[in-house]
């Protein structure tokens, strides 16, 4: 048995299930305070169907580090960076203890000026005085050779808690990012390591020590708990990355296409290729702060079944502002409406008829109401609010694929032969997918799928995602030097070392890596994503070859629920039915363990 | 980190698949560690500056400013077209007002192409400013264009295509021709009978550093911008003025780069040679790039700078002062007749012809060559050049100008037609640019 928490902002969603389809599932309202609290509550409410010794496997995503940066609970960090020349690295100036230390390694990776260890040293006991105990030491270039940042780690010697070198962030090039990126690493180190040994805690409370657990991240992949320790930032917004994976589990994808997950604020849209999703050429942005934490190409815009409807001049619009749940949600039936009642999206489908939710009576008078104070006949309003919304999403999602399509390329053949994304199915998920499926299909143009559960995929997502990794290599033949920055593997090469030899070098390292960690990964689901080798000439000689090549595990799930009954009996004594009747899918399932407030 | 001050469009294509030959400069690795520096230093993060990909030039774009024997494809390679069309590209982000400037980062460069092109010289097939800037005509209407050429060889190429043209302002700094590649550039060329004093050229010592190109460009090229006027100006940003550069001898630093481009203030700029691929490109290329956003460059030192070893010799900045005092004189005091060429007169009027010997180095072609302008008051003039080669035997290009008068235009329609019926050439090309007509003949 497999089980998936999804801690959302808003709830937190767990399911049980196994190749014969979803055998538990519960969604109980997220404690933001206590996010530990929200967790064990979803894990008792599955555990009251499921066996604790049939679960073998419990993946976890949390919005734990993500809050923590918001709400400014992080710990202190002491930043050691090390810039050479360039763009000043006074401008990447993220926190109090953050000090530039003298020292150059060239894009080649060679040191052209020495780090100055006496004004390390003394940074070093700058933090020290100012009570830091966790170290970010990050150097430009540190991904062609990480010299300068292991001799950090040495002269930081036992006396700090954690420290995060740039390098082990992975391969690619962007000091900035890695900057901030090693930041928020040891910026929530802490509080993300005392919730995971909170969660261990409670599992084996729960009869469920023996389970693997797993924590998702942004990229469509997972990586096991005692790796996330040690790099936590991976664990950040891996909320959307669950809903997308989730569509993989319900729907078998194959080619081109878009995914919509309308929830209630915003929906994000996610484009697959060939039925791979895409991952983001860079890495998100924390706060306003670019990473190079991987993730799905996720775009979200501020569309949502309680998006309010506003009139401008003639225009109807919907969104971006919510203000708060819709009518038919908050207004109990029979009781009136407040004054200056705003209609939602959610409001709008009630009365065009595309979905019964929740008070529809609450839904059409508030329209009414909205309507006449705009002299609009309120049938109008309401389906020129749905259409407004579909257009909404329909042009998010063409400038989402432009930019797919507009991606910048490197070589003659990617830009004159590559080809273009070009969707031919939507997919739909989320509270108001049922409502909104025939809309986005008219304004699309393309067929539609609203797959069943679609309502918790997130959570079925979270349960059957795959782990993922990946990892650069960098070689250099005239260095005689090969080197793998994420697991700090440098090894000598002879002058013969061919591209073949680092592909497979690559490949080989990253199936170890995982084995050691205790993950079974298949061969066939790792890929080769980037490689090249170039010449290096020195006066019209050859001197060497210049090698780069990226590889990874893809995002997939462990197997997919298509076409498996939707509902194993035992779930039903549990309320959860996950068979709605029709015209009632915009709403959460509610179930004894949770529901809307 | 802060926004860039004046937003700005990167096209960076390092033609990854392409080379000249394996070991040749202009080869895969030559833009590698240029991109490896720019991703590093995180460039296309900073607000407002941002990459894009290039558009492919079609062969329309090519013909307006070449005539090409046999034809384009004969002569232009994909990348060739990718190369311009990153141009065009960077044009299309300007004109539109997408990015207030734009660096067209591609490769293989183009400022040795001249009008005719029968092969490649100096590394150069299509002359991708011209391409450029025919777009921003053809599509736009800018009339005044200014292209100061800091490669640091003459853009002899650039210079041919607009010598008759007066509202195409060529300045070119460069290592003075009695010392360098391709050995023509000096200050008494400075354009055709309808053009003089249109093109500059400004040769300089072996061993000019930052102190001199600044000197120049406060002394003369920015004065003479000034008067000048132009809507748009371009710099070909060759970067082979380093002191690293292994083909050249000049001492001009990544600092001197992105100040001279703070000064120069290009709406567009393209880059052209510059083959230390290593030591100087990342350096300079990060610098211009920076200077070109409005940025903080201060902190762009390429790592074997040194400030006594690459200081320019003292004696070298009277000689450059020297010029300073007397190359205005050539925009601003042109001779009244051009130097380069003669004119006969015909029942149709007065032509002015030029005879010049051209070799293609790359390719190892010699070309001969008859150039007639139609000394036409109305307009520009209409354009003929003949051109035989050691691989074609004539060729004919005629070109009407843009804006030309309806005299030019019939006398271009009967030069052509009297061509193909005496079929005396192997390939006729005919390029009509107030109707945008574009034929060949012979193919």
């Amino acid at each position: 048995m497999y089980l998936g928490i999804d801690v959302g902002g808003t709830h937190t969603d767990a399911v049980a299930l196994n190749e014969a389809g979803v055998a538990a599932q519960v969604k109980v309202k997220t404690d933001q305070t206590d996010l530990l609290a929200s967790v064990n509550q979803a894990l008792r409410g599955i555990l009251e169907t499921v066996k604790p010794e049939g679960v073998r496997q419990l993946n976890l995503s949390t919005t734990l580090s993500t809050n923590a940066i918001v709400q400014g609970t992080t710990e202190d960090v002491g930043m050691l960076v090390i810039p050479g020349p360039g763009i000043s690295a006074d401008e990447f100036m993220l926190c109090r203890d953050y000090h530039v230390l003298d020292g150059t390694i060239d894009h080649r990776g060679s040191e052209t000026d020495r780090l100055d260890e006496r004004q390390a040293q003394a940074a070093i006991k700058a933090c020290r005085a100012a009570g830091v105990r966790v170290f970010g030491c990050v150097g430009k270039f540190s991904t062609r050779n990480p010299l300068h940042e292991n001799t950090m780690r040495q002269l930081l010697g036992a006396d700090s808690d954690y420290v995060t070198l740039g390098h082990e962030l992975g391969g690619r090039l962007n000091f900035p990012r890695r900057i901030a990126t090693a930041y928020f690493n040891c910026a929530v180190w802490r509080v993300f390591n005392d919730f995971a040994t909170a969660v261990e805690k409670s599992l084996a409370e729960l009869g469920l020590g023996h389970v693997r657990v797993n924590t998702l991240k942004a990229d469509g992949g997972t990586f096991p708990l005692a790796q996330a320790r040690r790099m936590p930032v991976q664990s950040i917004f891996s909320g959307p990355a669950a809903s997308v994976m989730g569509i993989i589990a319900l729907c078998d994808i194959t080619r081109d296409s878009v995914i919509l997950d309308i929830g209630g604020t915003t929906t994000d849209i996610a484009v697959f290729v060939d039925g791979q999703p895409l991952v983001e050429n860079d890495g998100i942005n924390i706060g306003s702060h670019p990473t190079l934490v991987r993730a799905l190409k996720v775009r979200s815009i501020g569309i949502g079944g309680d998006s309010a409807i506003n009139v401008l001049g003639e225009a109807v619009r919907v969104g971006p502002t919510r203000l708060g749940p819709s009518l038919a949600d908050s207004i109990p039936a029979g009781a009136g409406l407040p004054v200056n009642a705003r209609p939602t999206l959610i409001d709008a489908l009630n009365c065009t008829g595309a979905c019964v939710h929740g008070n529809v009576d609450a839904s059409r008078r508030g329209v009414a109401e909205f309507a006449t104070l705009h002299s609009i006949e309120p049938g109008m309003l309401a389906e020129q609010a749905v259409a407004a919304a579909a257009e909404a999403i329909y042009k998010a999602t063409q400038e989402l694929l432009a930019e797919i399509n507009d991606k910048p390329v490197y070589t003659i053949h990617e830009l004159l032969e590559g080809r273009r994304v070009a969707p031919g199915r939507v997919y739909l998920m989320g509270g108001p997918a049922k409502a909104m499926q025939e809309s986005v299909r008219q304004r699309f143009e393309l067929f539609t799928v609203v797959p069943e559960h679609f309502g918790v995929a997130n959570a079925i997502g979270a349960a059957l995602t795959r782990n993922t990794a990946s990892l650069e290599l960098f070689a250099d033949t005239e260095k005689g030097v090969m080197f793998i920055p994420a697991l700090r593997h440098r090894e000598n090469v002879p002058r013969t070392y061919t591209l073949a030899d680092a592909e497979r070098d690559a490949m080989n390292h990253m199936l170890a890596h995982l084995s050691e960690m205790g993950v079974f990964a298949d061969r066939d689901n790792a890929q080769i994503t980037h490689a090249s080798s170039f010449n290096m000439v020195d006066e019209g000689r050859t001197t060497g070859r210049n090698i780069r090549v990226k590889c990874q595990i893809k995002p997939g799930v462990a197997f997919t629920l298509n076409g498996q009954p939707p509902v194993q009996p035992a779930s039903r004594t549990t309320g959860q039915s996950l068979r709605r009747a029709t015209g009632q899918p915009a709403g959460p399932p509610t179930g004894k363990t949770g529901g809307r407030g | 980190m802060q926004g860039a001050k004046s937003s700005l469009g990167i096209i960076l294509f390092p033609a990854f698949d392409w080379s000249i030959s394996p070991t040749h400069p202009e080869r895969e690795e030559r833009l590698l560690y240029t991109q490896d520096q720019l991703k590093e230093e995180g460039l296309f993060d900073i607000e407002g500056v941002d990459e894009h990909k290039p558009g492919v030039a079609t062969r329309e774009d090519v013909e307006r400013a070449h005539f090409c024997f046999p034809e384009v494809e004969a002569v232009a390679t994909r990348s060739h077209m990718v190369a311009a069309g990153g141009t065009i590209t960077a044009a299309d982000l300007v004109m539109t007002g997408r990015h207030k400037r734009a660096f067209a980062l591609v490769r293989p460069p183009g400022h040795h192409a001249m009008k005719v092109v029968q092969g490649s010289r100096g590394f150069c097939n299509i002359n991708i400013e011209a391409v450029m800037i025919e777009h921003l005509r053809e599509k736009y209407g800018v009339k005044k264009i200014a292209v100061v050429d800091t490669d640091c060889h003459h853009g002899d190429g650039t210079q041919d295509i607009y010598w008759h043209d007066p509202d195409v302002l060529f300045i070119s700094l460069h290592q003075d021709g009695r010392t360098l590649y391709p050995g023509t550039g000096f200050p008494a060329d400075c354009g055709g009978p309808g053009a003089l004093g249109r093109t500059v050229n400004i040769p300089l010592p072996p061993g000019t550093g930052d102190e001199g190109y600044l000197m120049v460009m406060e002394r003369i090229v920015l004065p003479i911008l000034k008067d000048f006027a132009p809507e748009i100006v371009v710099n070909s940003a060759g970067q082979d003025n380093h002191f690293t550069d292994p083909i050249t001898n000049m001492n001009l630093t990544a600092q001197g780069y992105a100040r001279m481009t703070e000064l120069l203030k290009p709406d567009l700029a393209v880059l052209e040679g510059g083959y230390a691929i290593q030591g100087a490109l990342p350096y300079v290329n990060l610098g211009i790039a920076l200077s070109l956003a409005g940025l903080d460059y201060s902190g762009v030192r390429e790592p074997a700078y040194d400030a006594v070893k690459h200081r320019q010799r003292p004696q070298l900045a009277e000689y450059i002062e020297r010029l300073c005092d007397t190359i205005p004189n050539v925009y601003f005091h042109p001779p009244a007749e051009p130097q380069d060429g003669f004119v006969t007169t015909t029942d149709a009027g007065d032509w002015f012809v030029r005879h010049k010997n051209i070799y293609y180095d790359t390719d190892d072609i010699t070309e001969a060559q008859t150039e007639e302008l139609y000394l036409c008051g109305a307009c520009r003039g209409l354009l003929k050049i003949v051109s035989r080669t050691t691989k074609n035997p004539a060729c004919l290009g005629i070109e009407i100008p843009l804006h030309a008068c309806d005299a030019c235009r019939s006398l271009g329609y009967s030069l052509y037609e009297e061509a193909q019926v005496k079929e005396g050439y192997r390939y006729a090309q005919f390029i009509n640019r107030r109707d945008k007509e574009y034929l060949r003949h012979g193919f």
